[in-house]
């Protein structure tokens, strides 16, 4: 599944009713919330902090055997990943949760964003006893 | 999204009903803050018909918390979706909100018993 959608915060619910429908039609039914939730705080990130209005964001989901992978590209400006916040966050922050989450929900996260633009790489392998 | 408020014994239940996100959380905040306003109100936070939470709402939470916090007031949210469980435990707020699985123990422990019955509680009785 490959979708490009704009650099908006009315394409965060799109997105992830996207790769909710897919995980669930190709075998990640118990992941595929977990999935879709990384997606979209994934997407946020690029939105707050990456790309122009007028750009578009490719989202990319495939599937190989046991791993459901996300791959998430734009040609904004890039930004700072380390600002995004580190494991020993304070829980009571307001803001820096997202990147927290998207590494608990997944099994591997990577992000990489520099003046071309912002790569986002997630993989979630299925669960043997479900969600 | 909806949200149904209710006042009980000088405590406010607030139930949003749908989901917490980036769209909902400011008409959430909005309802919530303004409610709770300067003066001390303790706030019951029933999140049972919640059907997805995002980091954003996760952050409202938050700022409610503080802000109940500030005014010294009470504030116990009820919690029994498990995907809503795991998104707070995942930023670690399941050790610092009281979080119960349904309205009646949580009112029991904020001290409000009009009206309410914890079924679970008396099921051990008969």
């Amino acid at each position: 599944m490959a979708v490009d959608l704009p650099c908006a915060k009315k394409s965060l619910a799109r997105a992830r009713h996207k790769v909710l429908k897919f995980a669930g039609e190709h075998g990640f039914a118990g992941e595929a919330e977990d999935v879709a939730l990384a997606t979209q705080e994934a997407l946020k990130n690029i939105i707050q902090h990456a790309c122009p209005a007028d750009n578009n964001m490719h989202i990319e989901c495939r599937v190989t055997d046991d791993t459901i992978a996300v791959d998430i590209s734009d040609e904004g400006h890039g930004f700072d990943v380390s600002a995004l916040g580190e494991d020993h966050q304070e829980p009571l922050a307001l803001h820096g949760r997202g990147i927290k989450l998207m590494k608990g929900l997944m099994d591997e996260v990577s992000i990489v964003s520099d003046e071309e633009g912002t790569a986002v790489h997630m993989e979630k392998k299925r669960s043997a006893h479900g969600p | 999204m909806e949200i149904e408020v209710e006042e009980k014994e000088g405590y406010h239940v607030v139930t949003p009903v749908g989901e917490l996100d980036v769209y909902t959380v400011p008409l959430f905040r909005k309802v919530v803050l303004k409610l709770e306003g300067e003066r001390r109100h303790d706030l019951v936070l029933d999140l049972t018909r919640l059907t997805f939470i995002d980091s954003s709402g996760v952050g409202s939470l938050i700022e409610i918390y503080q802000k109940v916090q500030t005014v010294e007031g009470e504030l116990a949210f009820v919690i029994d979706n498990p995907r809503i469980l795991k998104v707070l435990r995942l930023v670690n707020l399941d050790r610092i909100f009281r979080i119960f699985p349904n309205l009646g123990r949580a009112l029991q422990d904020v001290g409000v018993t009009g009206g309410y019955v914890d079924e679970d509680f008396f099921s051990d009785l008969t």
